[in-house]
């Protein structure tokens, strides 16, 4: 069984694909689905620029293989924003101006979204833990943490 | 990725039977944080991949009664860690899981796949050392190895062609108890340890050290444990217990520390955790 049927939910949507046994989450994603928000970093587990949610839990799609999604529901960045009205996260990133060169941003972005379903009103700490698992070479993070912070706050 | 043959058993019945046909064709799949890369990386080329995610006795946390609790092997750590059964009675093995990679690995990253890819720095194994967890070991029949002979080596178990890890059972502490897990790592978030050291008091004076990426496989100090058997803890004594540490480990030196370098962890970290369990034992 090297080609495998999978019915899963992205973004709300279901789909049903064939897929290779070895064609990873991320490949299905960018290239069968032409979600391009979701990024490839380093293919290891230790960047978190292809972190997704899977039943909405974040994890690396890079470390996933997509037949693994069969009957799974999973959100990307692109399913955030309804129509023209952002996510608060990601609007809370917008005004912090909690982003430079973006690669990175997609993968915080669904982490904090990981965090913030579970827990709407994490601590500080709380946040860099969520976030640990992401790296970013642009912005020294204070910026992104202050963004997430802020979404919490403003909802309180 | 190189192809191969992706199977999802429908029981452990059947995944054993395609375990023992298959012998080194085959690799079980459970959380896939370390074989999907090594099979980026073309470390590993498996014909058949057995995914065991999900199968009825392999996953989840249940109590025994008048024994203690089994975790199934292919239970994700977030979910140990977070579970109110470890919190309370094994909180050393939750604090051993958390140091394991990031949060996203963690929700993927289950515990048996860190007890069979046999890392010698593996997190959770110098908890499970000192909790006395054994291992249930699924094949024709159902074996029971307790965890200090579960490892064989780098990246060896005892677990032969055609069995696979079923659960990890660790027995309810008979008297009141402390664990601590510390890790030294080069950078505090997704780094692999470069000493890892679980030391566990039990009252009156009971004290178990394990230590992970000091030896070829995570070990106990049993000389150790044995010189601090009912000993009050002083300065003298620790100081004693080190140096016993020392004579039972054999660290090396590779990308993340020089053998040196570890031995001098080793000693900084089973110290400080006997000043913690001295505080513990003196009702402090
Ligand atoms: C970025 C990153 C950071 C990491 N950080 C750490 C860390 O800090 N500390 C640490 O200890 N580890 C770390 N790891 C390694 C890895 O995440 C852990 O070892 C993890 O627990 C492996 O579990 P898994 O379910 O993903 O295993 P898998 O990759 O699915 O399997 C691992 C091995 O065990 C075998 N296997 C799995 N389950 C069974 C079973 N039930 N019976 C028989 N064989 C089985 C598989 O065939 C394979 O050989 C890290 C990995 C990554 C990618
Ligand atoms: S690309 Fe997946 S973690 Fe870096
Ligand atoms: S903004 Fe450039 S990597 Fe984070």
């Amino acid at each position: 069984m090297m080609k495998h049927r999978i019915r899963f939910t992205i973004n709300g949507e279901v789909r049903e694909m064939e897929v290779k046994s070895n064609q990873r989450l991320l490949d299905l994603i960018r290239n069968d689905l032409d979600l391009t928000g979701t990024k490839e970093g380093c293919a290891g587990g230790e960047c978190g620029a292809c972190t997704v949610l899977v039943d909405g839990k974040a994890i690396n799609s890079c470390l996933m293989l997509a037949v693994e999604a069969d009957g799974k529901e999973i959100l990307t960045i692109e399913g955030l924003a309804e129509g023209m009205v952002l996510d608060p996260i990601q609007e809370s990133f917008v005004e912090h101006g909690a982003l430079q060169c973006g690669f990175c941003i997609p993968g915080m972005i669904m982490s904090a979204k990981a965090l913030l379903k579970k827990n709407p009103h994490p601590s500080e700490m709380e946040i860099r833990e969520a976030i640990s698992g992401n790296l970013c070479r642009c912005t020294g993070y204070e910026k992104i943490i202050e963004a997430i912070l802020n979404v919490t706050q403003k909802q309180a | 990725m190189h192809q191969f043959m992706y199977v999802k058993p429908k029981d452990i019945t059947e995944a054993v039977r395609i375990l023992a046909e298959n012998g080194e064709k085959v690799r079980v799949l459970a959380g896939g944080t370390d074989l999907i890369v090594r099979m980026v990386d073309k470390i590993w080329k498996p014909e058949v991949v057995i995914d065991i995610k999900g199968l009825t006795g392999l996953s989840g946390i249940r109590e025994i009664d008048n024994y203690g609790v089994a975790i199934g092997a292919a239970t994700p750590l977030n979910e140990i860690i977070g579970h109110p059964l470890i919190q309370q009675h094994f909180a050393v093995l939750a604090e051993g899981a958390h140091e394991i990679g990031s949060c996203q690995i963690r929700n993927r990253a289950t515990l048996g796949g860190n007890l069979c890819n046999a890392s010698p720095l593996a997190d959770t194994a110098p908890a499970l050392l000192v909790l006395d967890a054994v291992a249930v070991v699924q094949g024709e029949e159902e074996r029971l190895i307790p965890m200090t002979e579960f490892f064989a080596g780098p990246g060896k178990t005892i677990l032969a062609r055609g069995e696979l890890l079923k659960e990890i059972r660790i027995p309810y502490l008979p008297t009141e108890s402390k664990g601590i897990y510390y890790k030294h790592a080069r950078t505090k978030a997704v780094d692999l340890a470069s000493v890892g050291v679980a030391v566990l008091a039990l009252k009156p004076g009971e004290i178990r050290i394990a230590l992970g990426a000091v030896a070829p496989t995570p070990v106990r100090a049993k000389k150790a444990e044995a010189f601090l058997s009912g000993k009050e803890i002083t300065t003298g004594v620790i100081k004693e217990a080190v140096a016993l540490v020392q004579e039972e480990v054999s660290p090396i030196t590779d990308i993340r520390a020089t053998e040196e370098y570890r031995r001098e962890i080793i000693a900084v970290l089973v110290r400080r955790g006997l000043y913690e369990i001295q505080k513990f034992l003196r009702g402090e």
